[in-house]
């Protein structure tokens, strides 16, 4: 039986999403913290979850300008007027 | 103080750039950010330069309105997502390709405690290793707009929900909900688009490369 405080397993994944995006006031966040803290279930789901975000950001974000693109952007900038 | 009348002064180490060096300064090194970001909201790579280049002129049109000293990257990107959404998106609205069929909550973990991936140290790396950059490219594009483009802004950017409203006026509650959408159909379309490719044939390896 979880104390009034706490959160139960089901409390805590509705909060998830929100969790990781660190949408939650630092009230709640603490709630969700403390949750994790002693629920090893929660925390393998929200590490999975953590993870997968990560690596996705991670993996999205590592893309170049191809040079020709830049070089013609950067020849239409100059020709353009002030 | 031009530089001719610096040297004069005796401050001959300051030398002013124009507007234009000092734009284009600035605007060089959040060109592949921006890149990434305008690929991923357009879905293809001719819209995508269009799109940066419309942006890069408005914004040097507007150079005088951008405060020195601020961050030019996030004024940058407001000009380009401001442009994609009032212009651009009405234009060339894309199809979808993926079926508004929902994906059930933890999608990947589940499918990884079927491979029997949850007794590994890192069950996600494990995942992760097999699905390349491509495949998650292919899978963002192949969400519908609305979930592909609130998902583009929080991957690339890493705005709040109330920033992301801001930028495709649309109420908070709307962003968060499409958000946690998004990456649930983001999560059945990886799989889907990993397994079509034949990436999740064969072991797959924990994240200490052991199969």
């Amino acid at each position: 039986m979880p104390l009034p405080d706490r959160l139960t397993c089901e409390e805590t994944f509705e909060r998830l999403d929100d969790y990781l995006d660190r949408e939650l006031d630092a009230a709640e966040r603490r709630r969700v913290d403390e949750h994790l803290a002693v629920c090893d279930v929660c925390t393998a789901e929200y590490r999975f979850e953590a993870t997968v975000l990560d690596a996705l950001r991670d993996r999205l974000r590592r893309v170049r300008v191809p040079e020709a693109v830049r070089g013609r952007l950067l020849t239409r900038l100059r020709e353009a007027s002030p | 103080m031009c530089r001719q009348l610096a040297l004069a002064v005796g401050q001959p180490r300051r030398v002013r750039l124009s507007a234009r060096d000092e734009f284009e300064a600035l605007l060089v090194p959040a060109l592949d950010a921006a890149w990434g970001t305008a690929l991923r909201l357009t879905g293809n790579a001719g819209d995508a330069e269009d799109l940066l280049q419309d942006a890069s002129l408005l914004a040097w049109r507007g150079f005088g309105s951008f405060e020195p000293g601020s961050n030019f990257r996030a004024w940058f990107f407001r000009i380009l997502t401001n442009r994609f959404f009032s212009t651009w998106r009405k234009q060339k609205r894309s199809g979808t390709t993926l079926e508004l069929e929902e994906a059930p909550e933890l999608y990947l973990y589940t499918r990884a405690e079927e491979l029997g991936l949850q007794q590994t140290p890192d069950p996600a790396g494990a995942l992760l290793s097999k699905i390349d950059v491509e495949t998650i490219e292919a899978a963002l594009a192949a969400l519908p707009d609305e979930f592909r483009e609130v998902a583009t802004l929080a991957f690339m950017q890493d705005l709040s929900y109330q920033e992301i409203a801001d930028q495709m006026a649309i109420p908070v509650g709307t962003v968060r909900s499409r958000l946690h959408r998004a990456r649930r159909l983001l999560q059945r379309a990886l799989w889907s688009v990993a397994e079509g490719r034949g990436l999740l044939r064969g072991p797959v390896a924990d994240s200490t490369g052991e199969p």
